[in-house]
């Protein structure tokens, strides 16, 4: 049946039809007809937030941790630009996120008008497609053509400009039922015989390994690639954004490649000779210098962007598909073997875990106070910097996707207000945003909207004094000059107080089991500060650009 | 070793769809030696020319590129090797 709607009931009507149930925004002058309509759509929960970036943010931890789209709103001009980074972050990691912004009116635009800026424009490279919107009547269709390009094939995020004007012109509208256009998204795949090649590799390897990265927990291919682990035997190595897609504690797990991967997975990787990787992209925190890596490796990629394969590392097979189906045909295909005398190899590679952390206070205690506060069942937000990689390294994750981090763009500031979306994607789940004192201090504003929504979040703030990775880098490469890295932070405790948050600060290893235990079992929000060694560094690490056969190692 | 690519492109005739097209190659800073954009076959689909003077993986890695943007039909190359061209008065 067609109604007469205005375009911004437009917009809630199609968002409402599509199941979207959580809006992260920020309301202002060019998208006021929207939010005037909003109230009338009580299915549609809206979380003001403090800032854009941060409505970017939750959209795509809500989108990481529900695997489904995740909704933001914004104003024209500054209100839109506040969303940049957050939608470049979710671009880098292939994140669904859908962002709606106000525009000044259609006779407006081009005019230098007030709060006017060509959004569209901007965000072109860092959206999968981005619409500017100049009749309502295309409204329905733009929307649900979003909603579907977002989540089609790789996900990413898209970007709907509608102009002030547009939001108030009323035109017929029709419930759903419209097909939904998607564009050319998928090259013709690659030869069929992909999947046996890929068996016949893995048969005739003497040291493969198995690599697996975001794409299988896009794909949910937990289950397909544990079975091919444990039919062949190879030894597994999960990148940052594939951490928890392999069970942690498996015989099988070796841990993180790269930049901060431990030594015996990177000595691994370089003596390999066949490589499997599964929904990952080389990136050159992975790899280090192209040149050198994986020098005696043959590289089976499997991965649903064709213009990944190959893209980084020269590929001997590529298969281009869904992580999951791929990789259920190439379990099928591929005959039982062992690896025993590799994984021996590996395991003599291997470094006491206690050679890199030392002191009371170390991310290890940290990280397990929390782990045995929450029974190893929540999920941890990290940001960006050294506790990130503190928490990659040791936290030992059991259940799938519980692990969530900003990995391609490595954007500080991202954890708190990522953790508002995993919150409600997953009420009733514990939460734990972990920052360092530099990131948090980037969206620490969130906290009043986590009060305001009654979001349920423990926020760690790991507090060094330092911008940390920073001055480690400064520390092996810049000759130990400090340049503007020591960082002054707030009395945490007092900060949580007035925003009326239980606040705790932890100075010796001896509280950790008792304040995180407490902070863990607070009924709603909790600020933990851990005062951590000033200088600490994380162990090992390659030299940016450096090969993966030469880590800077801790001196014991 | 480098060769002259012609990379034909269909894509619907919008100036986002342009816009992000070009992009393509303006984030790369390739360089990109003739651009052309004509209407091409049935309304509302436009063919995008232009001749890349690359190696074969760079041409593969821009034709993989074209092909995800939303609003791109199709992407054909041919690539002409040691070819010499001459300019037109």
């Amino acid at each position: 049946m067609t109604e007469i709607l205005s375009g911004a009931h437009i917009l809630c009507r199609t968002l409402v039809e599509a199941g979207v149930d959580v809006l992260f925004g920020y309301p202002g002058g060019a998208i006021m007809p929207f939010y005037h309509a909003l109230s009338e759509y009580p299915s549609l929960r809206h979380i003001l937030v403090r800032h854009e970036q941060a409505a970017a943010h939750a959209a795509d931890g809500y989108a990481r941790a529900g695997g489904r789209v995740g909704v933001c709103v914004a104003t024209s001009g500054p209100g839109a630009t506040n969303l940049v980074t957050g939608l470049a972050t979710a671009h880098m990691d292939s994140s669904p996120v859908v962002a709606i912004t106000g525009q000044v009116s259609r006779s407006m635009i081009g005019r230098d008008a007030f709060q006017e800026t060509d959004i569209v424009g901007i965000t072109l490279p860092i959206t999968k497609q981005n619409y500017l919107v100049q009749d309502a009547a295309e409204l329905a269709d733009v929307v649900r053509d979003a909603l579907a390009v977002a989540q089609a094939g790789r996900p990413g995020p898209v970007l709907i400009d509608v102009p002030k004007d547009v939001q108030n012109q009323k035109v017929a509208f029709s419930p759903a039922g419209v097909g939904a256009r998607v564009g050319a998204q998928h090259a013709a795949p690659l030869p069929d015989d992909g999947v046996r090649q890929a068996a016949e590799l893995i048969a005739a390897a003497h040291r493969p390994l198995l690599m697996v990265g975001h794409g299988v927990i896009l794909a949910s291919a937990y289950a397909e690639v544990r079975a091919l682990a444990e039919k062949t035997g190879m030894p597994v190595i999960t990148t940052l954004l594939g951490i928890s897609a392999f069970p942690e504690g498996h015989p099988l797990h070796l841990g993180m490649p790269g930049m901060h991967g431990e030594v015996h997975v990177n000595r691994a990787i370089q003596r390999a000779d066949l490589i499997v990787g599964i929904g990952l992209r080389f990136d050159d925190r992975v790899t280090g210098n192209l040149a050198a890596f994986a020098p005696h490796a043959q590289v089976v990629h499997i991965d649903l962007d064709r213009s990944e394969i190959g893209r980084n590392v020269r590929t001997a097979v590529g298969i281009v598909g869904d992580a999951a189906a791929v990789t259920r045909r190439l379990v099928a295909a591929t005959a039982a073997r062992n690896c025993d005398p590799w994984r021996a190899e590996i395991e003599g590679c291997r470094r006491p875990p206690d050679a890199s952390f030392r002191g009371g206070m170390a991310p290890e205690a940290i990280l397990t106070a929390i782990r045995d506060a929450t029974a190893g069942e929540c999920t941890i937000v990290t940001d960006v910097g050294q506790h990130q990689m503190w928490v990659a390294k040791l936290f030992p994750y059991r259940r799938p996707n519980t692990h969530i981090t900003s990995g391609g763009l490595g954007t500080m500031g991202f954890a708190v207000p990522a953790a508002m979306g995993v919150h409600l994607a997953r009420p009733g789940e514990p939460v734990w945003a972990i920052s360092g004192d530099g990131g948090f201090q980037m969206n620490m504003a969130e906290m009043a909207t986590m009060v305001q929504e009654g979001l349920t979040v423990k926020l760690a703030v790991f507090n060094n004094g330092y911008l940390g990775m920073v001055r480690q880098w400064q520390q092996f490469f810049h000759g130990k000059r400090y340049s503007c890295t020591p960082i002054w932070s707030p009395d945490y405790v007092k900060l949580a107080t007035a925003y009326g948050i239980p606040g705790y600060r932890v100075q010796e290893a001896s509280e950790l089991t008792d304040v995180v235990g407490r902070a863990n079992a607070e009924p709603g929000l909790a600020l933990v500060e851990f005062v951590i060694e000033q200088e600490a560094n994380v162990y090992p690490m390659i030299p940016p650009g450096g090969s993966l056969s030469e880590p800077i190692e801790a001196t014991v | 070793m480098t060769a002259s690519h012609t990379v034909d492109v269909l894509l619907d005739d919008t100036l986002l769809t342009l816009n992000r097209a070009v992009g393509v190659l303006r984030r790369r800073n390739l360089a990109v030696e003739r651009l052309a954009v004509r209407p091409c076959g049935p309304t509302g689909i436009s063919r995008m020319t232009f001749v890349l003077n690359t190696d074969a993986a760079t041409a593969d890695r821009v034709v993989q590129q074209f092909h995800k943007i939303v609003g791109v039909r199709a992407v054909e190359v041919t690539t002409v090797q040691n070819h010499t061209t001459e300019e037109q008065p």
